[in-house]
């Protein structure tokens, strides 16, 4: 287990590592926001944290439908400010091109294996990356700035990345980083509400989308320092439903295995986690009792 | 016992006191904007950019909504420093409720940031000139700033192999340095305090010192204001064209030379400059004064001290308030005696300012513990400097054969009033009272009879 980081530097410093949605079957479904506009929010939210403090540093890492990359670094862009770069300044064209680069990937990935037919982006994928950077500024020295996820995401919940995602959200709790998440898409994301409730990050979904940037400057520019008094948006209710191990569907009430807390559908002769062996399935009237329910919490 | 304590952090009141014309006309230069922000408390910042593009006034009602209770006072801290830096302005309309307007220059200067990116002030050199190494950059950096350090101590102890001009030194003896006709010159207290005091805080005491002298030397404070802070945009160990500067500015990029904060070379046809670290950090420090340095000291229970360092100003920063017993290739011995000091306390360091700089300076081996430095030294070095200060003297009168019980008690009760009542006898009807108080009493007294 690692151990919680020591704070040496001031406490307003943050490292952000910024989760892009780039998942084109939504992007191209969405109306109310074109991703081109989007992202000009999200860009210029990048410049206000990095505005805020010369030591705050910025990760973007995009999580397409195949695979998910680093698309900018701001610790490592300083060295390749220059006049090569033309007129463009560096945040920008960097982050263009990587991104460009990143959707063909993306997209070449795809059609090898087109018939699968998933529509939900790498959350899972994208978070671990994170994990795995802030892992490794928290052992790069004692001097670090305070590290927090920001999620933007847009597509549905993918349920068959379940556990992935569930196991994402408890290591950035036991390593203390909260995660911020901001869904732009038009129902609830349950996943995110989770990651942000057991986190201690922020939950929101903008009301208006034309006025992203405002909600993201409001909202998620602010360090954790500030947060301990500034008004944040609280949660109104999280979706604490599950998905099952076995066909990755989201359920509200399944069987679990009592040994090892894996979550079933229906009933199985053996758990396939943990290789225990469950006794007869009783008939329909008396099996309310063992059906455990997870209700969504008010 | 005499409390001169420099305050090294207040760099940006120096920048708030300016008049408001120069003010509103150094936000004209969208990096003093960007420099000016960041230096701000957490909160105020929050404020600037979460209001960046409204156009109309905001009013305080709404922003106090935006934090907690128990944030209140932050939000009056904030709120004072951007009315007092001139980035809010305070409208006050029919119903006496004050709002607060974005100052438009600073207002325009932000945007134009957040959407566009930052860019670099100027552009660099081609790459046909050849650039030190970063770690030649800082040794070079440290050499210098520690070169200046030394010849502050050793300026007091008369010897002077002086590479700093001595226009520079001049500015630094104002306030550090005091000479006597014939006498070498002596560190004064502030000094010494000076010494212990981390990097980035001598720093901007040395860049403040440096600005306040600047009228006389006929430069105009605003412009070095706005070209120190322009200078901590550059990239570190970049090279510059020193013709892109004015005339004031390659005055001045000259004397920072002298502190390591930039290197100057020359070339065949041209010459240019390089900002070293100190440079580029000047804006960082800003905020906070918590050096990020390793440090190299290790205190044990037995009161020695040992400092895993070969540079020769750690040894005489440390000679300062210990006695050195023996020094090896890459290690100091030293013990703090009491001896040591009362020379210390002599000097004017107080016990808090070596407790903070063993603090500051601890080897992380021992920086991870907590307390960092042992607590029986802390206490025996506050206890020792208590020892000094036993007595404490304070002018005062008494007052005697009083006529009556009451006009005792009633003068009792106007020196109590007036804060000022140090001691009385109520047998034998005496009362000693502050002298700053005394003619109060005379009046008081007379107007009883």
């Amino acid at each position: 287990m690692t151990s919680v980081p020591s704070k040496l530097y001031s406490d307003d410093v943050s490292l952000v590592v910024v989760l892009l949605d780039t998942n084109p079957f939504f992007w191209t479904a969405s109306s109310s926001l074109p991703f081109s506009q989007f992202l000009s929010h999200v860009m210029a939210f990048v410049n206000s944290i990095l505005l805020l403090n010369q030591l705050n540093q910025v990760v973007v890492i995009a999580s397409g439908y195949n695979t998910c990359d680093y698309i900018y670094d701001s610790s490592s862009d300083a060295s390749q400010l220059g006049p090569e770069n033309g007129k463009m300044p560096s945040l920008y064209s960097n982050l263009l091109q990587k991104l460009e680069d990143f959707m063909i990937k993306d997209e070449k990935l795809g059609k090898d294996q087109s018939q699968r037919a998933i529509k939900s982006s790498l959350l899972s994928g994208s978070m671990s990356m994170a994990l795995c950077y802030i892992q490794r500024v928290f052992r790069s020295g004692p001097f670090h700035p305070q590290p927090r996820i920001l999620c933007l995401q847009g597509s549905p919940d993918g349920p068959e990345q379940y556990v992935a995602v569930m196991n994402a959200i408890f290591s950035a709790q036991r390593s203390m980083v909260p995660i911020d998440s901001c869904y732009v898409g038009a129902h609830n994301s349950a996943f995110l509400q989770q990651a942000s409730y057991i986190t201690g990050g922020v939950y929101v979904k903008p009301q208006h989308l034309d006025g992203l940037f405002q909600y993201l400057t409001t909202v998620f520019a602010t360090d954790l320092h500030s947060r301990s008094f500034i008004q944040l948006p609280r949660p109104a209710g999280v979706d604490f439903r599950a998905s099952c191990f076995c066909h990755k569907t989201t359920i509200d009430m399944g069987y679990i295995c009592s040994v090892c807390l894996s979550i079933f559908c229906n009933h199985h002769k053996k758990c396939s986690t943990c290789g225990s062996v469950f006794g007869q399935a009783q008939s329909d009237t008396s099996s309310a009792s063992d059906l455990k329910r997870k209700a969504p919490e008010t | 016992m005499p409390q001169v304590r420099i305050i090294a952090k207040n760099f940006m009141d120096m920048v708030a006191s300016l008049p408001a014309m120069k003010l509103d006309s150094l936000y004209q230069n969208a990096y003093i904007c960007e420099a000016i922000l960041r230096s701000l408390p957490p909160l105020a910042k929050k404020y600037v950019v979460q209001i960046l593009f409204f156009d109309g006034p905001v009013s305080g009602k709404l922003l106090e909504q935006w934090v907690l209770d128990d944030g209140v006072t932050k939000h009056r801290v904030a709120i004072d420093r951007l009315i007092q830096l001139r980035i809010f302005i305070e409208v006050t309309d029919k119903k006496r409720e004050s709002s607060y307007k974005l100052n438009q220059t600073f207002q325009a200067n932000l945007q134009k940031h957040l959407t566009n990116g930052g860019v670099l002030p100027r552009e660099t050199m081609a790459a046909t000139v050849k650039l030190p190494s970063s770690e030649d950059l800082d040794t070079y950096a440290l050499e210098q700033w520690e070169c200046f350090l030394l010849l502050l101590i050793s300026s007091g102890q008369a010897e002077k192999p002086t590479s700093l001009s001595s226009s520079m030194m001049k500015i630094f003896q104002r306030g550090l340095l005091s000479q006597r006709d014939r006498d070498a010159p002596r560190l004064t207290e502030g000094g010494f305090q000076f010494l212990l005091m981390d990097t980035n805080a001598q720093l901007w005491y040395i860049i403040r010192e440096y600005i306040s002298n600047s009228e006389e030397r006929g430069t105009d404070p605003a412009d070095l204001i706005s070209f120190l802070l322009e200078l901590s945009f550059h990239v570190t160990g970049e090279a510059y064209n020193i013709n892109t500067l004015t005339e004031i500015q390659r005055n001045t990029i000259k004397d920072l030379a002298e502190l390591g904060l930039v290197k100057l070379q020359q070339g065949r046809k041209e010459s240019w400059f390089i900002p070293t670290k100190l440079a580029t950090n000047l804006s960082v420090s800003l905020t906070d004064s918590s050096s990020r340095k390793q440090g190299y000291v290790v205190v044990e229970t037995n009161f020695r001290l040992y400092a895993y360092s070969t540079s020769k100003l750690h040894c005489e920063i440390l000679r300062l308030f210990s006695k050195i017993e023996y020094q090896l290739p890459n290690l100091i011995v030293g013990a703090i005696t009491k001896e040591s000091l009362y020379s210390a306390f002599e000097n004017g360091i107080t016990s808090d300012q070596i407790i903070s700089f063993l603090q500051q300076n601890a080897h992380p081996r021992v920086a991870e513990r907590l307390p960092s430095v042992p607590e029986n030294v802390t206490d025996q070095i506050r206890l020792w400097e208590a020892d000094l200060n036993r007595v404490e003297i304070t002018p005062a009168h008494l007052y005697d054969e009083f006529p009556s019980k009451d006009t005792f008690e009633a003068a009792c009760d106007y020196a109590r009033e007036w804060n000022g009542l140090l001691w009385e006898d109520s047998k034998k009807m005496r009362v000693v009272v502050k002298a700053e108080i005394h003619m109060n009493m005379r009046e008081f007294l007379r107007g009883q009879k």
